[in-house]
């Protein structure tokens, strides 16, 4: 069945793993500018499905972020606005540091990237 | 439901030829925690080490820390549907072994979480720099995946806990406490003009070291529950999380819940504590939205006058909260939250994800992104190879002295959720 939502990323390993599967945005872009892609695309009337900040992995610390929104569109739906427009102002109070880890650093946040998302993807597929 | 739970201090811990607890001493064979550990077949070696308040040791990266204990009468047995079989637990007899932990330790991930400083101003932010520690440090087998290497040592650690636990079977504990809670009927009739009140837990419950486990079950599959308060003295609730490690409740604080113990201490004086009802903090907002309906649906059937809500974490779970209290004031329940703040370096910026005006009573751990600088230590059991890669350091944070530049959240239990931590406000 075709699913009824899309991910907007910046994590290549989610266009790796489900590139075939699912309907992938992937951008080589910042955290932060994976947020503001959300927002402007809940502005166009897609429903946030994902929640835009991690339990632990800080915005700013880990560069990956991966968002599921609605395929369709309707009203503007104000819940899913304000939840991202204030993901996109908590960025702003970590200190910028995703670009200083060894290399081998960004694979697991990838992962752990990668595993938020699944269980949000469990859940949708489920219902 | 009737918990007796019996404490046994531990005055020092020893290795020693046989595991043993004499005179408050706690012996420990090193060969036989060993072949506990190595049962598991994902774990190659594991190299054991006693860390003692007040001695220059630096514990990273911790994953978790847990109290050793043991189900003396009643049903089930400690850490159930994890290590002992599946069945409910909360009455009858536990003896805990208190003034030590067992604290795991091992890289899962390449920023992972968690020191803990037996001495220095570090000590004076973690609550665990104050417990006699037996560290464990696991290597798994080449090639594992991050999954099964975390799984396979939070189970060590459970094993090594239960094992230790089981030495105090036959001892005379040196203090015991009674909690007793009474069915909803009981407590009307005994509390008529007490007000009705209940704990809110939300179990952090994501992913890859973001997961929570009722009685062996991942949080995130459960809907809201109600339980017995003295279940999670029996390890009903157990951790598999540990990123950010300021405000992770590692399974230590499930067993010793200070928001749970403390409102045994008012239960039948100022109100009547009539249970603890469990939520989770998933990734999938339709689950939150879920999740919430149903706390607040389930604080309206037990017809409560107010709660108290501790969260796990930030970030995302902050719309748990709000949307938990929102909705349970919705329903006439007044509410008292408990979280922490990341409120930015200076403390300036605003502390959580989220607001509501129904969130007029809030309970803070702390800010954590305040800086504190870690002294050099002289002994480090882990590896500081990892330091860096914390959540809330850098590769900038190890400095030339030595010293490390860090944000609270690096600190095990700094700013915790339930209020088991250190700090306070004047």
């Amino acid at each position: 069945m075709e699913k009824e939502y899309m991910i907007i990323t910046n994590n290549p390993l989610i266009r790796e793993k489900l590139g075939e599967s699912h309907t992938i945005i992937y951008k080589d872009i910042s955290y932060e500018d994976v947020l503001k892609e959300v927002r402007d695309r809940i502005h166009e009337g897609h429903r946030l499905l994902s929640h835009p900040l991690s339990g632990s992995v800080k915005p700013n610390e880990t560069p990956y972020k991966s968002v599921m929104i609605s395929k369709g569109k309707g009203e503007i739906d104000e819940g899913s606005l304000a939840i991202i427009e204030n993901a996109i102002q908590a960025c702003r109070k970590f200190v910028f540091k995703s670009d200083r880890y060894k290399p081998e650093v960004y694979e697991d946040f990838r992962l752990i990237d990668w595993t938020l998302l699944e269980s949000g993807i469990a859940s949708a597929d489920a219902g | 439901m009737k918990l007796e739970m019996g404490h046994i201090y531990i005055k020092d811990i020893q290795f020693a030829a046989e595991s043993k607890i004499e005179d408050g001493i706690l012996y420990v064979s090193e060969e036989a925690v060993k072949a506990v550990v190595l049962e598991d077949e994902k774990i190659k070696s594991v190299s054991f080490d006693i860390a003692k308040p007040g001695e220059s040791v630096r514990i990273t990266p911790v994953k978790d820390v847990i109290e050793p204990r043991v189900k003396v009468e009643g049903r089930g047995g400690i850490f159930p549907g994890v290590i002992a079989k599946v069945d409910t637990v909360g009455e009858g007899k536990t003896y805990a072994l208190k003034g030590m932990a067992v604290v795991t330790a091992g890289k899962i991930v390449g920023f992972q979480e968690g020191i803990i400083d037996m001495t220095g101003p570090g000590a004076d932010y973690t609550p665990f720099s104050k417990t006699l520690n037996l560290v464990m440090v696991c290597e798994p087998v080449d090639g594992i995946k991050q999954h099964d290497y975390e799984k396979a040592v939070r189970f060590a650690g459970f094993r090594v806990a239960v094992y230790l636990g089981e030495l105090a079977r036959e001892l005379t504990p040196d203090e015991t406490k009674v909690y007793e809670t009474c069915t909803i009927k009981e407590g009307m009739e005994k509390y008529p003009n007490l007000p009705r009140v209940a704990y809110v837990q939300m179990l952090q419950s994501q992913g890859l070291l973001h997961d929570t486990y009722v009685y062996g079950v991942d949080a995130k599959k459960i809907v809201p529950t109600i339980m017995s308060p003295t279940e999670i003295m029996d390890g009903a609730i157990v951790s598999g999380n540990c990123v950010s490690a300021c405000d992770k409740n590692p399974t230590y604080v499930h067993l010793n819940n200070p928001v749970v113990h403390d409102m045994f201490e008012q239960h039948g004086k100022t109100f009547n504590f009539v249970c603890h009802i469990i939520t989770n903090e998933n990734v999938y907002l339709a689950d939150k939205q879920r999740s919430s309906d149903w706390t607040a649906k389930i604080c309206k059937m037990l017809d409560l006058d107010g709660v108290i809500v501790s969260q796990e974490g930030f970030g995302n779970p902050d719309t748990d909260l709000i949307m938990n209290c929102k909705k349970i004031e919705a329903e006439g329940v007044k509410t008292v939250i408990i979280t922490d703040e990341y409120a930015g370096r200076d403390g300036k910026s605003q502390s959580l994800a989220d607001s509501d005006p129904a969130a007029d009573a809030v309970v803070t751990g702390g800010n954590a992104n305040q800086v504190i600088i870690l002294p050099k230590l002289d002994k480090v059991i882990g590896t500081l190879d990892y330091v860096t890669k914390i959540a809330g350091a850098s590769e900038e944070t190890l400095r030339e002295d030595g010293s490390l530049e860090v944000e609270l959240q690096v600190l095990t239990g700094a700013t915790n959720e339930t209020g088991f931590n250190k700090l306070s406000a004047r």
